[in-house]
């Protein structure tokens, strides 16, 4: 970073003391990296390759190498492009100043990037046919299959388990955004004493282990055919196993947390914002939606961020209260490895467990600057 | 363009009293300014005319027209905050034009009238910028376009100056009272500064405690304090209170044996601006001892001790004294001004 070389005297490190610690950073690096490169590793190679006892072994796979799966020089070239261009985009996207509509022209690129990625896929066939095995770029250089993410995504249908996933998180984070912004809104405008005693509620609800919120909700899941029969007629679901149930529970789990973020955030904002809004001719609705809102939107981020990662990662409500079908991606991983009847099925599950981190990527890429505010500056000032 | 009046205005929050029976009618076009120290009540009226708060009991009116039970939206007032209150997130175009684009204003006429509002501060160069990227002064001139860009019936403006530093507060301030002259729109004017309070206003209302203490031009404030309390608070220096009585006709208090001065007996304070006296070599009718002497370019300023208590005398900028030296104060007797001890009210009408 630039920042650096502003540094005053008193904060600049001696040469040593800064090898040692870039030395110690590297490696922290590395070690907290490792089990994520290693499970991509492993989720590209056969099994003799994934589950082989020297290093060496699963980073090249000579085994699947050998097997005809294998990556060239040019395979290698064309993937890395595509991440830098990518990667720049992003870049470019988060230094734009106003983007307003220019939102629609960066989503359509990067829709077009991505089925740009299938054109060079077959580009790099074309390619090796054309050129022969023998031409240098196209030489196999190590040993990789998609195989697994094939079979677990296409054969397997993962994508059920993603789109419950997809719509728990999306149910979990927007009514707990709804609820988090206006409660939060609420207690941090509210001199009232009861502002105090709700927060400390939500605090001991906070506290609570997720068991017990399971537990208490579970009679109600298993007979809610009977008890919203009056509201929803004779039509009515039994909510025990239906993502429904586990949107509801995860919300109440969180809800606490959001409204605790996002009233530090609104108290944050001054008094003034509000004041002025309201005498420019907003009504108290309008100035909140109009005004506070907009200004708040790195905070509502992250606190959706927090929302969306709870909901994503959660393992024990999904396991006790969804059916198999529609059960999300983190439990349904875990099925994946207790079946263990081949070593395929095994490298399956880790192929499985890789793709479930891909949208977090995406996730932090895209909003990673609405977030580092969020996050860091939290003070809004005008 | 309206006037604006207060009745018998009460604020209370439990057991505390912020405004006590406020009574005031404001004319039209009128530069009225609220003066007091902190805590006084001041910003708590203005906000009450803002509907920023209700008031415990009282009416107000706004051209005629009772609006304690109106939103602020409704009142048709513009306010300036201490803190500019500028939206972080619009840049100073969009932030000028908020309150016409909430109104539903005709596009074609927001955007004359926005270039019209921010010409007259001065801005018409920085539209584009957000405000965090303007300077103190800047950001208060977006402010003030703010508030002027919607034409309202009346202007409230909270401390507009304190955010700014000295020099820039005075080229504020004149551009302030310039706009108001242009424009002629109601103001009432929040501050604790009384420079401003005697630069711009038609009428200042000097408050303390949430009472009222005086109501006047700021020239009669200044020439005839109506108690101990503005006496003290108006002028810089403030006006010189010493503590006597008067026995026989003679002020007496501690050091002096006494001067005739003409008044009720008994227990009194003696107030007289430093202007207003002078340091001579005889027939002078105060003595003090040198205590501080101060060098202001255009004058020196002499403080004497007297007894317990200190005054403060005007003198021409050559003027020289020695430290602890004993010296005598010749005072006009017109400028005398005389308060009770007991209530701090004034007794001579002269």
């Amino acid at each position: 970073m630039s920042e650096s070389s502003f540094l005053p005297k008193s904060l600049q490190l001696s040469k040593s003391l800064k090898l040692l610690s870039n030395g110690f950073l590297s490696i922290w690096c590395l070690i907290a990296v490792f089990p994520l490169l290693w499970i991509t590793l492993m989720s590209l190679k056969y099994p003799l390759d994934a589950f082989s006892a020297n290093p060496l072994v699963v980073i090249f796979g000579p085994g699947t190498l050998s097997a005809g799966a294998s990556i060239n020089f040019f395979d290698l070239l064309l993937v890395i492009l595509w991440v830098v261009v990518a990667f720049l985009g992003i870049k470019r996207w988060q230094a734009e100043k106003n983007l307003g509509s220019k939102n629609w022209l960066y989503l359509g690129i990067s829709i077009g990037w991505l089925f740009a990625a299938v054109a060079l896929t077959e580009l790099s066939a074309t390619l090796r046919e054309q050129l022969g095995a023998d031409f240098f770029l196209s030489t196999p250089l190590l040993g990789m299959t998609t195989e697994h993410f094939q079979s677990v995504w296409i054969e397997q249908e993962f994508y059920q388990q993603f789109f419950n996933s997809l719509f728990v998180t999306t149910g979990v984070v927007s009514i707990s955004l709804t609820v988090g912004t206006l409660a939060g809104y609420g207690l941090a405008r509210s001199g009232s004493n009861w502002a105090f005693w709700i927060l400390m509620t939500a605090l001991v609800f906070r506290a609570l282990p997720h068991s017990v919120l399971v537990s208490g909700y579970l009679p109600w899941f298993i007979n809610s055919a009977e008890w919203l029969r009056p509201i929803f007629g004779e039509a009515t679901l039994t909510l025990y196993g239906q993502p429904w149930a586990i949107i509801v529970v995860l919300a109440s789990i969180n809800q606490p947390f959001t409204i605790w973020m996002l009233r530090s955030f609104f108290q944050n904002i001054p008094r003034e914002l509000d004041e002025a809004a309201r005498i420019d001719g907003c009504s108290h609705g309008e100035a909140f939606v109009r005004v506070i809102v907009p200004v708040m939107w790195p905070g509502v981020l992250t606190a959706g961020l927090f929302s969306f990662l709870l909901a994503y990662n959660d393992y024990l409500v999904a396991a006790l209260l969804l059916d198999a079908q529609n059960q999300t991606m983190v439990p349904a991983i875990s099925g994946y490895f207790n079946r263990e009847t081949t070593s395929t099925d095994q490298v399956e599950a880790v192929a499985a467990a890789v793709s479930i981190t891909a949208p977090l990527f995406v996730l932090v890429m895209v909003f990673q600057k609405q977030l580092v505010s969020g996050l860091t500056q939290g003070a809004v000032k005008g | 363009m309206a006037d604006l009046e207060l009745r018998n205005i009460w604020k209370s929050w439990g057991d505390f009293v912020a405004v006590r029976d406020f009574q005031l009618e404001i004319s039209d076009k009128e530069f009225l300014v609220l003066l007091g120290p902190s805590g006084c009540g001041k910003t708590t009226t203005m906000r009450m005319i803002a509907g920023l708060e209700d008031p415990t009991s009282g009416e107000i009116f706004i051209g005629n027209r009772k609006v304690n039970d109106l939103e602020p939206k409704d009142r048709d007032v513009s306010m300036v905050f201490q803190n500019y209150g500028l939206y972080p997130n619009l840049n100073v175009y969009d932030n000028i034009c908020f309150p016409l684009k909430v109104r539903k204003v005709l596009k074609a006429e927001q955007d004359q009238r926005v270039r019209k509002a921010a010409g007259m501060v001065e801005i018409n160069d920085l539209l584009d910028r957000r405000p965090a990227e303007l300077s103190g002064g800047q950001r208060q001139r977006v402010a003030l376009a703010r508030a002027i860009v919607r034409e309202p019936n009346v202007f409230l403006m909270d401390e507009p100056l304190s955010n700014l530093d000295a020099k820039l507060r005075i080229s504020t301030r004149a551009q302030i009272k310039n706009l108001q002259y242009e424009l002629k729109v109601t103001t009432v004017y929040v501050t604790h500064d009384q420079t401003e309070a005697m630069t711009l206003a038609d009428r200042v209302v000097v408050m303390n405690q949430g009472e009222i203490q005086q109501v006047g031009s700021p020239l009669e404030i200044y020439d005839r304090p109506q108690n101990v309390f503005v006496a003290g608070f108006i002028g810089s220096p403030p006006m010189n209170l010493i503590e006597g009585s008067i026995q026989d006709g003679q002020f007496v208090c501690e050091m002096n044996k006494g001067f005739p001065l003409s008044g009720p007996e008994g227990p009194i304070a003696l107030g007289f601006r430093a202007e207003d006296a002078e340091i001579v070599s005889e027939g002078g009718q105060l003595k003090g001892l040198v205590y501080a002497m101060e060098l202001l370019g255009d004058a020196t300023l002499i403080t004497l001790r007297i007894g317990g208590g200190l005054m403060c005398v005007k003198m021409p900028k050559d003027f020289r004294a020695k430290m602890g030296q004993e010296l005598a104060v010749f005072l006009k007797p017109a400028a005398c001004h005389l308060f009770k001890t007991d209530s701090g009210l004034r007794l001579n009408q002269s």
